[in-house]
This record gives structure tokens, sequence and C-alpha cells, in this order.
């Protein structure tokens, strides 16, 4: 499925680039194949990807209907989920594009009453969003997207002429051959407005996403102090940003768990600050100096050192995979007996997660969150003799229930665990969070 | 042998605050010059005596003192100065000592105590140490061995920045790597046990134990008190020398001081009257009543009632690859009792594996995972069985690094049911000495184990005749890092780990210790082979057996 001009391998980077040029449909099959390969991975590559695939959905979707509009969203949504339930990001992505529909649905009908006629002098703007997906990928930056918005200001739309304008073509949602921009028809516009604010919003998604790391890392001087000596695990970017913005500031030690084996060569990699050959990071974080560059003195330990050391430390920053609303987290494989251990020393842990990362679920079965992974990462094939006789299990997440963190810090700031629930119905709809 | 001006250098150079050593080669001329950054780089808690910490550190450091000392003329100024002559002489001492090789301050306990402590001792500037040294100096001081002793000082200077600050005191000499420099009264089968020790290939403290006594045994036997002395008198000086050599390879374990303390005790209850022959046969004896009274028959003693422990339909969770517990279950396994058996492992030593094919090929069921499954591993078991390497008298358990986190996974799991976690331990690994936390107390192994090595991979078949050539020197841990010629000569996009080149790299440390310390409240029983105990026990216990 993967596009023939592109030979980069399967990935985020070749996703996004083939996202410009596939049919809406393919792109679908596409990420719904990567996922279900894991040759997408990290949480917010995931999510990255859903989020610039639902963009293109909506803008090749050209209803007349907002509730059609969901109906598409939550039908690739679905999809999606089913191709990698664990990934809960995506689910979350999917979740606020339709919070965002719904949003703008609502105004629409809130503004019934300054009702206008769906003006013809709009048309010139209306194929600007569905022209071709691709084109919202090359105009993201600069101000083409807001024409839509000052476009809908103008002219509001309403409920009346929604429901009063049945779809004259049959443009359902699903058929590739919507996204040409051909065989417009000017009682169109309105539904065009509504797209374009989906589609700002889904940018701002998309921004935020890029941003998330700096926002958290923001807070980065309220949490580290000088002589510090600071746990990690994993080697989350988010985490390191959030170091290396303090490690401008002031002087500590970081004190560095290798996650052997489903991470240990990234850590490696960032820790000694050579650079990384992983195409799903983007450009920017490889280009990023390494904590030691700055002067921080960074010890590598094996996991297994963590409770050895751990009377020495006085803070645990941990990165994450997903936060659940409850409070607990799913992170990579040993995390939990890292805070477990922080826990029996009366070290605060800290985790550091994007809002995107938050997951509306309440976990019953802890079991269900977990995924597996290869275990010849544990017993290579060198000892296939031994693998032949015994069962080698690599868990890739561990659940760590809310009670072993002390605080959450996101890009909106530093959250208790008990607090999550509220931003999570703050940032999802009730009506989305199973759809 | 330990370096004493070692761990004095350690916080200066390891300290955060001193990120301006980037390299290796400034490095050398800062050793120079250390006299003036020194007190500035001096740690925080006592900046108030900079002239007395100063002269121990660097052993040229006594002229650059004497000439900052010398325009001033204060009585403090001179009582300083004068304090810092003596201290650099005892330096010197100290560094002569070093040179002469392997050889031990001759005297009964001095090898007993571990090079940590031995160390940290040491470097407090105790008089005894250095009279102490000077007598062996004196002693044995050849010009041979000199120059061997200042590569190696060098090799040291250029690695101290690698040590991390809070385990300063651990970090004794390096590890010898090869027999050469050892006294020439080391037994052939002592430097081979050496060597093994040192390699991992007698791993565990009660292998470690019985390898050690037999070796003394085979030293025993080739022993003949020489004339003029008595063999309760010489044979325990001779015997220093071998411990000392094997406590260069690898610092003794719990059970080896153990052992050894008991064979002194035992030569030197020796009657002198008693003829050579007689006295070598009864300590041969004693030797192997001791290895079967305290190891081989206790194991068993151990394996058996802690077998009974296990009930069918258990699941084991144990971690490592301690031999007693492996006894344990297939003792219970053969006495036909139903478990299954989770084994948690961990880097760089992967001990687990052997204890997972030997009890997969006995015909377990035996699940494996790594200290990230802990989690996932102990949601289901029952029971967890540890080994250890000493049990202090604190009660505490001093095992292999990680224990501590599956001890404490399973008293603290997620469903609230606390699983028992029973420690099989000899009492020969009871030890006196106390420890809170695993920092004051443990083993620094060498962090070039950390580097992942990937062996060179040969997909086609024909032989590149330089990478045949390689894979045999290169041995299970060792890493192509240490072994400059051999990473060169493989391809160099193949270079394996980002951490090939840690110790260029500034303000990098990797750290890799043996032990930690699990507390008392995880253990609820310890199997020994007078009964299962409390682990509070452990003194009385440790006493009785001392006693007798």
């Amino acid at each position: 499925m993967s596009p023939p001009s592109a030979p980069l391998t399967p990935g985020l980077a070749s996703f996004l680039k083939s996202l410009k040029t596939n049919p809406i449909d393919t792109s679908i099959d596409n990420l719904i194949s990567l996922l279900k390969r894991r040759q997408i991975r990290h949480s917010r590559s995931c999510a990255t990807a859903t989020a610039y695939l639902l963009r293109s959905v909506v803008s090749a979707c050209r209803t007349s209907d907002a509730s059609k509009l969901i109906e598409r969203v939550q039908s690739v949504g679905k999809r999606l989920i089913a191709a990698q339930p664990r990934e809960m990001v995506v689910g979350n992505i999917v979740r606020r594009v339709l919070g965002l529909i719904r949003d703008e649905a609502e105004d629409d009908r809130d503004g019934e009453f300054n009702l206008s006629e769906a003006g013809s002098e709009s048309q010139p703007q209306t194929p600007r969003a569905s022209d071709d997906p691709s084109d919202s990928l090359y105009g993201r930056h600069d101000g083409s997207a807001l024409k839509p918005l000052s476009s809908l200001a103008a002219h509001p739309i309403s409920m009346f002429s929604l429901l009063s304008h049945p779809e004259p073509e049959h443009s359902l949602p699903g058929t590739p051959g919507s996204a040409s921009p051909s065989g417009r028809s000017p009682g169109h516009t309105q539904n065009n407005d509504i797209r374009a604010e989906v589609l700002d919003g889904i940018n701002e998604i998309i921004d935020e996403l890029g941003q998330v790391d700096d926002q958290i890392s923001a807070y980065a001087l309220d949490h580290i102090h000088s002589n510090e000596i600071i746990l990690t695990h994993t080697s989350s970017t988010t985490v390191q940003k959030f170091l290396l913005k303090a490690a401008a500031k002031r002087k500590f030690t970081v004190i560095h768990a290798e996650s052997y084996p489903n991470n240990h060569e990234a850590t490696h990699a960032t820790v000694s600050g050579t650079a990384t050959n992983d195409d799903e990071l983007l450009s920017t974080e490889s280009f990023q100096k390494p904590l030691i560059a700055h002067g921080i003195t960074v010890i590598l330990i094996p996991d297994s050192a963590v409770f050895a050391l751990m009377s020495r430390v006085n803070k645990v920053i941990l990165g994450t995979h997903s936060v659940l609303a409850n409070g607990g987290l799913v992170a990579a494989a040993g995390t939990r007996v890292i805070a477990r251990a922080a826990k029996v020393h009366q070290t605060p842990v800290v985790v550091v997660s994007g809002v995107y990362k938050l997951s509306p679920v309440y976990p019953f079965d802890f079991d269900s969150l977990i995924e597996y992974g290869d275990s010849s990462k544990v017993i290579g094939f060198e000892d296939g003799d031994l693998v032949e006789q015994i069962d080698v299990q690599n868990p890739l997440y561990d659940y760590v229930p809310a009670e072993l963190v002390d605080l959450y810090i996101t890009n909106l700031g530093g959250h208790a665990p008990s607090y999550l629930y509220r931003i999570v119905s703050d940032h999802y709809r009730k009506e989305d969070i199973s759809f | 042998m330990t370096n004493t001006s070692d761990p004095a250098l350690n916080p200066v150079s390891s300290a955060p605050a001193t990120p301006k050593s980037p390299s290796q080669a400034p490095q050398k001329k800062m050793e120079q010059s250390q006299s003036q950054p020194q007190p500035k780089g001096q740690k925080p808690p006592k900046p108030t005596k900079p002239a007395k910490q100063q002269p121990p550190k660097d052993k040229n450091a006594s002229t650059p003192a004497d000439a900052a000392g010398g325009d001033k003329l204060s009585p403090a100024e001179l009582k300083k100065q004068a304090k810092a002559e003596k201290a650099a002489r005892r330096a010197r001492e100290r560094a002569d000592r070093e040179q002469a090789g392997g050889s031990a301050p001759a005297g009964g306990q001095g090898p007993n105590t571990p090079a940590g402590k031995r160390g940290s001792d040491a470097a407090g500037g105790a008089p005894v140490g250095s009279s102490k040294g000077q007598k062996t100096a004196t002693r044995r001081g050849s010009a041979q061995a000199a120059p061997q002793g200042g590569a190696a000082a060098e090799l040291k200077k250029k690695q101290e920045d690698k040590n991390v600050a809070v385990f300063g005191h651990l970090y004794g000499q390096q590890r010898r790597n090869t027999v050469a420099g050892a006294g020439k009264e080391v037994h052939p089968a002592v430097l081979a046990l050496g060597l093994q020790l040192r390699d991992y290939v007698i791993c565990g403290s009660s292998a470690r134990c019985v390898a050690t006594l037999l070796a003394f045994k085979r030293v025993i036997e080739a022993y003949t008190t020489p004339i003029g002395t008595s063999l309760a008198r010489h044979l325990t000086t001779h015997l220093s020398h071998q411990i000392t050599y094997l406590s260069t390879c690898r610092p003794l374990s719990i059970s080896q001081g153990n052992a050894i303390r008991a064979l002194k005790l035992f030569i030197s209850s020796i009657d002198p009257s008693v003829p050579e022959a007689q006295a070598k046969t009864s300590l041969c004896e004693f030797i192997d009543t001791f290895i079967s009274e305290k190891i081989t028959v206790a194991d068993q003693v151990i394996a058996g009632s802690a077998a009974q422990k296990i009930k069918d339909g258990d699941v084991i969770v144990t971690f490592a690859g301690s031999s007693i517990v492996k006894q344990t279950l297939l003792t219970a396994f053969r006495q036909g009792k139903k478990f299954r058996v989770s084994i948690i492992d961990s880097r760089p030593l992967f001990e687990g594996k052997n204890l997972a094919r030997t009890l997969a090929s006995a015909g377990l069921e035996v699940q494996y995972s790594l200290i990230n499954g802990i989690s996932h591993a102990i949601k289901d078991a029952t029971k967890v069985f540890l080994g250890a390497h000493a049990m202090t008298s604190n009660g505490r358990l001093y095992s292999r690094v990680g224990t501590a986190l599956v001890a404490m996974s399973a008293k603290e799991r997620a469903g609230g049911v606390e699983v028992p976690v029973i420690v099989c331990c000899e009492t020969v690994k009871f030890t006196d000495r106390v420890a809170l936390d695993s920092i004051v107390v443990n083993e620094i192994a060498d962090a070039d184990e950390l580097v992942i090595t990937q062996e060179p991979h040969q997909l086609t078949d024909l032989p590149d005749p330089a990478a045949t050539s390689q894979p045999a020197p290169k041995k299970g841990g060792k890493p192509a890092a240490s072994n400059p010629s051999v990473s060169e000569t493989t391809t160099p996009k193949n270079n394996g780990s980002p951490l090939k080149d840690w110790r260029d790299t500034p303000n990098l440390q990797l750290l890799n210790i043996m032990y930690d310390v699990t507390p008392a409240e995880y253990v609820d029983m310890v199997v020994t082979e007078m009964g299962s105990l409390p682990p509070s026990a452990v003194p009385i216990v440790h006493r009785m057996s001392t006693n007798t």
C-alpha cells in the first residue's frame, strides 16, 4: 500500500507524503495497515498521522450535513481504532475532531436567527477547502487557512438552509472521486464553511501536536532546581525537552534507566547524543543537543539498579504512552516498578504528557491495555533452542495506577492525578466518548 | 589492591562542578595544575580545609603547594604546609606501594576486609595504612614492576572522569586483566581462578566460595613450610598473597570472606608441634568438611525444606540465576509437584538464562521475562523465591541488583494480596555487616559490560577473513570497545551501540553496580540449613555459627 514515489521506510514521514497524492480511501487503508503493522509507533506519530488523515477526510467529504460529516469521521475513526485499539491517542484525536464538528454544528444552530441568504458571492472561496487534499497541506502555515473563517463570519450558516437544501450531487462519504474539485453547486457554500471551520480546528490540533513539548517544557523551571538528581526512563522526547529547558538555566544530574530491551537503543542514542536514524522522530529533534552538551551529568544505569539508586534521587520524571481518565497511565514497561520504588522512597513522581494523550477511558481490565512485543528482543535467535522450551514474554507497556503518580504536567499546566477527569470532560464531548 | 589516592580524587573530577574538562587530552594538563582549581572544585560540605585535602589528591601536588604556601609564613600556614608535605609523602609512598604490583600489605586481617572499605580507610589518611605501605614498599619494590604500575596509573587518570560521584568510594583499582604482575607466590590454580572469577565464569556466591576453597586446598597441598618458620605462622601469610590476588580480580564475596576467616582461624589453631604432612592433611580435611557442611549439604537441606513450601499449582517467581533456588525448584519438581516458574532476568549478566535452560530441560514449565516485565510476571505469582549474596545483620538481603525490585513488587501488588517472599541462603553468607542502602556497600562492575556489542552478522556464505578471525577472541560480556583493533576492522557502519565511545563523551557516565539491598520488611522468611527464620534472626544465627 505504500506509495511508489516514496522510497522511505513505511512510517509517519512516508504516510504524510503519500497523503498528498493518494486518494483518501487509499490513505485510510494505508494508515490502518501502518497501525496494524506497528510501523507507526510513538503516540505522537500516531496522533499526527490521525490528525492529518482526518483533515483530508473532512476536506474530501463533500457532504452538506454536519451529522453526515460526523458519521463519516466516526466510521473512519472506528476503523482506525479497530486497527490498533491500544493506541489510544488515535481515538483521542478522532474524538476531538468529532467534538469540533459538533461544536460547529451547534454554533450554526445558535446562529439560526441571524439567518442570511447563502450568498453566492462567497462561492469563489468554496473550491479552496475541498480543492485538493494536498493543497491544505501546503498552505497550512500561510494565512490561507483563515480565509474561510472570514467568509463564515460574513455569512453564518443556518440550520434552516442546511435542511432545506438536500444534497443534489452524490458525493457520498467514502467515494474516492469526491475529491475532485469539479461539480460544485452554489448551494454548498455553507457546508464548505462548516468544513472550513472544522479544518481550521484540525489544523489547530496539528499545531498543538507540534508545540506540545515546548509548551510542557515551559514548566520545567518550576519543577527542577539546582543540584537535583532526576531519574528518568526511556527516550521520551517530551522528557528530554523538559530536562533540556531546565538545563539551560540550572545544573543537575540525570540518572537514566535504559529501558532494555524495547527502547534501549534509542535511550543510548539520546543519552550519548549520537544522531538517531529513527525516521519517525521529526527532524528538529534529531538536531537537538543532548543533555550532556549542556554540562548535565547523565548517568546511564540498567533498569535493575533503579531501586538501589532511588534513595539518592530527588525526583522521578516519566514520559508516558497514554494517560487514562482515572489518573493512571499506560507507559513503557518497567515504569511501574520505577514509580513503585519512588513511592517506597517517598520520591515525587512527575509525569509529563501532552493533553492529546489523555484518554477518556476508565480502565477495568488492565490486561487489555497492555501490548506484548517481540520476544526475540528478550532472547535472541541465537538461543533458539531455549526459546522452544520456555515461554518468553516481552510486555511493552505497564499500567501505573494513579496513586503512584504525584503530578501530571501537561501543556495546560500541572495537575493532580485526581483532577484529570475534569480535563477529559473539557476536551471530549460526552457523546463521543464511546462513538 | 586498592589505589588509595583514587577515592579522594573522585568527588572532584566527577562532581558536576567541573564540566569544563571535556576531553581526555586536557585532563592530563589539569592534573598538573590541579592545586589551583582544586579548592573551587571541592565538594561543598567541607570547603574550610582545602589545604589538608589537597595533597593526597595529586602526587605532584607537593611542589605547587610549596610554592603557594611559600610567601605567607603565618604559623597556621606553616602547620598546614607541613601537614601537606607529610600527606604528599604518604601519597608518594602509596604510589610506590601500588607500583609494587599485586602484592598486598602483609598481615592477618588486611586482605579480608573488602576492597572498598580499605580504600576509604586509607583515603582518610590513616597512619596505619601508610606504615604498612612503607613496609611492603621496601620489601617488594622491584624495578621491573615499576613501569607497569605507572602505565596502570596513566590509564586510571584517563578514566577518573567516569566514576559516578555517589559511588566514588567503591571504585577501587581497575580490575586485573591478566595474570601479569601477580606475585610469584600466587599458585597457578589461584591464578586461573582469579581470571575465571573476573570473567564471571565462576559466578554466584556459593560457587565462588567453593572454588576458592578448592584452589586453596591445592595451594596447601603444594605448600612446604620454609625453614625457620612454623606452618601456622607462615601459611597464613602465604594464603594472604593468594587472597590479595583474588581480590584484585574481583572483590571477594561475603561467603569467600567467611570461609577464609574460618580457614585462617583453623590454621592458627594448629599446634606448631604437629608435623607438616599431618597438618596439611588436617587442613585439607577441614576444607572438605567446610565445603560439604556449609555449602553442599547445607544446600540439600535448604532445597529440601524450601521445596516443602511449594504446593501444587503454585507460580514461583525468581530473579536471576541462583543455584540454591534452582536446586529447590528441581527438588520440588522431582517430588512430583506441579508448578510453574517465572524467571525474571536482567542485563548485563543474564544469569536467568542458564536457570531457564536447566529448568526447561528438566521438564518444568518456565516463563522468562526481563526486568521490565516484573509487574506482569508478579501478577499471577503465588510465591517469590530469591537467592542471596549475603544477609546483613540488620536482616536485609544483599543480592544481585534488581532483587529489591522483585521483592518490592511482590509486597505491593495491585490486588492488595501480598506474595510471600522466601530467601534461600546458607548461613555462610551471613555477615555481621549492616547496610541501610545499596550505596555504602556494593560492588562496581566494569561499565563497559553495559555497552551492547553486536556480534558481526554474517548473512552471506563468503566469510570475510578479517571478520571470521574476530568473533573468537571476543568473549561473552567483553565489549568491542575495549579492543580498538576489533572495532576498527569491523565495518564502521555496523558500529553497534551509540555508547561505544562513552568514555570519550564528556558528562556521560555508565554505572554498573552488582548488588542491591532489599529492605527486611520485604522478606518473609529466610530458609537456611539451620531452619526457616525471619530476617531479624540473622544476627543471632550468625553469632551462633561463628562462635562455635
